[in-house]
This record gives structure tokens, sequence and C-alpha cells, in this order.
């Protein structure tokens, strides 16, 4: 985790002497496994801010946050555990907070329409409500987490340009949950310096 | 505009659209009522048929090892929560006879009730307050009370390890407390609590 922030903070540090670039991304999230499981609703809530220096014109290293809350309010329900029953209605809440550093490959840099593919490494911060009557179960986890992404940037005019990308997030097992993935659709601004 | 503050602008805005839809959770009093039962699994209900239970409903307030009086909750309130819960035990096979009859089960109703008391305290006094001296710091009270109806089926026959009775089925419901008497609300619980405990069905 240390070195994570680490390796953040020193291409941070060194942007000011490089071509790099900023997104800021709207997210759309799409539970799978577990998460898809206990959320079966996609997600319309999130965001992703993502940054990469280039180090080659071609390639730019980085990080990743975001933030996708996952929310389903499920109908009144019985619910079995043993020799326990409860009922009523739940409402439940997923939070997701990748915190990755990520690497990316651009196909055609310098061009208007710039396809390119990356993979994240770091962490994934889940944090976990089903409430139900006054009363709440909160589980939390620190997944280690891998991101593979493709997308593309479609330049605008010198500075701005738009992208779509598609992210896939797996979060291992860790803490009070199972493995935590899911898929996330972003749109947004790139702001190159 | 520069790159700083464009990147300010769309950050600003992501975060006031995102921050001002935050998923929000029950719109209404009754959502939050919950039904919970639990039952010993090695108990034998198929092979018992009477029931007893008192004509009153006992609150659990007060300590009475120390002398206090029992409190009952109103006895027409009482009288409509004892119904339903006769006509949910009629309808699994069980027969009410009086507590001198020898019945193989004791049901015994009781409540509580708890308040919450919510204080909001004005966390801008520190900018407005210095301008109007004389105030006290500003603090707003609000409450609200919630309700547990508790029903237990005791085979007064069996004793505990420790001497204590041994409840052989409970259940329990929960909800925020109306300023009235909401039968719907408490008779949905009610049947809703035997409904999920089928093993008590013995016709």
């Amino acid at each position: 985790m240390k070195k994570i922030f680490f390796v953040i903070f020193s291409v941070v540090a060194t942007s000011a002497f490089s071509q790099s670039i900023t997104a800021l991304q709207y997210s759309m999230g799409f539970g799978t496994g577990d998460l898809g499981d206990f959320v079966g609703a996609p997600s319309f809530r999130g965001f992703t801010i993502d940054y990469r220096k280039l180090v080659q014109p071609n390639i730019g290293v980085g990080f990743d946050i975001g933030w996708n809350v996952f929310y389903e309010a499920k109908s009144y329900d019985t619910y079995t555990s043993g020799n326990l029953s409860y009922s009523g209605k739940q409402w439940r809440y997923n939070n997701q907070f990748p915190l990755l550093f990520a690497v990316d490959y651009y196909l055609k840099p310098g061009e208007q329409i710039n396809p390119f593919a990356g993979l994240g490494i770091g962490t994934m911060y889940s944090l976990r409500n089903t409430d139900m009557g006054q009363y709440t179960l909160e589980e939390d986890a620190w997944n280690f987490a891998l991101r593979p992404e493709v997308g593309v940037l479609i330049e605008a005019n010198p500075g701005l340009s738009f992208t779509v990308t598609g992210k896939y997030y797996y979060g291992f097992e860790a803490g009070d949950l199972p493995a935590q993935s899911y898929f996330a659709l972003n749109v947004g601004f790139v702001f190159t310096k | 505009m520069n790159i700083k503050n464009k990147l300010t602008i769309a950050l600003a805005t992501l975060s006031i659209f995102l921050l001002g839809c935050y998923p929000q959770g029950p719109e209404f009093t009754e959502d939050l009522d919950i039904v919970l039962t639990y039952f010993k699994d090695d108990y034998d209900f198929s092979a018992k048929n009477t029931y007893a239970r008192p004509d009153r409903i006992v609150k659990i307030t007060g300590n009475l090892q120390e002398g206090d009086d029992p409190v009952y909750i109103p006895d027409g309130t009482a009288a409509l929560i004892l119904a339903q819960i006769d006509k949910n035990m009629e309808n699994l096979g069980w027969d009410k006879v009086d507590v001198s009859d020898n019945p193989d089960l004791l049901l015994t109703p009781a409540s509580w009730e708890t308040t919450t008391i919510l204080y909001y305290y004005d966390y801008w006094y520190w900018w407005y307050g210095g301008y109007y001296p004389g105030w006290g710091y500003p603090a707003y009270a609000t409450s609200y009370s919630t309700g547990t109806l508790l029903m237990s089926l005791i085979d007064p026959t069996v004793v505990g390890g420790n001497g204590n009775i041994v409840l052989q089925w409970t259940g329990a419901l929960n909800g925020i407390l109306t300023g009235y008497y909401d039968a719907s609300r408490v008779n949905k619980g009610i049947d809703q609590a035997f409904a999920q405990s089928p093993y008590l069905k013995i016709n």
C-alpha cells in the first residue's frame, strides 16, 4: 500500500516536466460475482479521476481514483439463517473506492482518435451496508485489486478530448467480504497539458 | 480559461451531481417494520396441541424484582393484538385453554418501547454567534419511539440448565411507533411471524 502511494506521489511530483493527461469521467457500474448477487441493479452513481504522465508518446503511467455506489431497495421478503428468520424490506449499498497505479498503451498517439488499453493494480476499498428496520449490517474490506481497461480518446481541440472507457475491477477476497468485482463504463473529459 | 480552471469547474460539477443523488432509503414509517422469529429445533411442536395465554400484555419497564408494579398496554389495544395471535394459533391447529387446564405451552406476550432523542447542533454558530451575543449555543432536539411486541411459547415442563425457563419459540415485531394504534401494521406483523414459522403447524 505504501509503495503504491509512493509511486503515485512520484508520478504527480514529476508531472510538471512532461506531457500529462487528466481524465474526469462519469462512471456507470455493473456488478458481477458476489457484488452482482448482492445488488442486481446497475450503478449510475460514480466517477473516476485518471491521471497519466506520458513517459513515451504511446505509454502513460499514473493513477486512478474513483467511486461507484451500487444501491438496491429490496421488496419485503423473508430471510432465514439456521433457526432464525427475519422479514422486512432491505436497502443495500455497496460502495467501491478503487485506488490504483495504472499504465496505458496508446495505439495512435497524436491522432484525433486514439484507442488505448491499460492495466491497473492497487487496492479497492469496499464498504457494504445492509439496512433493515432501524439496523444496519456493515461489512468492509481493503481488496487487492486488478483492473484491465480499454478505451478511446477523441480529441475535440488542442488540450481537450473526450473519452469512453470500459474498466473491469476485480478485488480479491479480503476483510469481511468475498471477491468484489464490477464492470464500469465511463465517459468524460480529458485535459492534456 | 486555463486547464486548472477547467479542471476545477468540471470536478465541482461532477461532485455536485453525484452528491445530490446519493441513494436514499426508506420513505414511510412502515418500511422499517421488521419481524423476527427463532425456535428451538430440538423441540417437537407436533406432539403438542394446547396453549394458554394471559388476557393482558405486559410492558417491559421498571423492575419487578425491586417491587415495581407491572404495567400493561391499554386493554382495548391488547384485545386486538391477542385476538390476532389467537386467530393465527387456531389456523395452525392449536386449541386455547385456560392456564389451569394444564396447557402444553404458555404464550406470553410482552411489549417494550424505547425513545431515541436526537440533537442537532447548529455548526454555523461559530460564524454568526459572535454578532448576536446573548444567544446560547443552539441545539434542536427531535425524537422517535420504537415499539417491540414479543411473543414467546414456553413449555412449562422444560427447565433450562440454569433453572430458567426455555423459550421454544419467539416472535418479535419491531417498528417505529406512530401516535395511534395502526392495526394493519400490527396484524401484518403478527401474521408474518406465524407464516414464517411453519414448524408450529400441527393440523
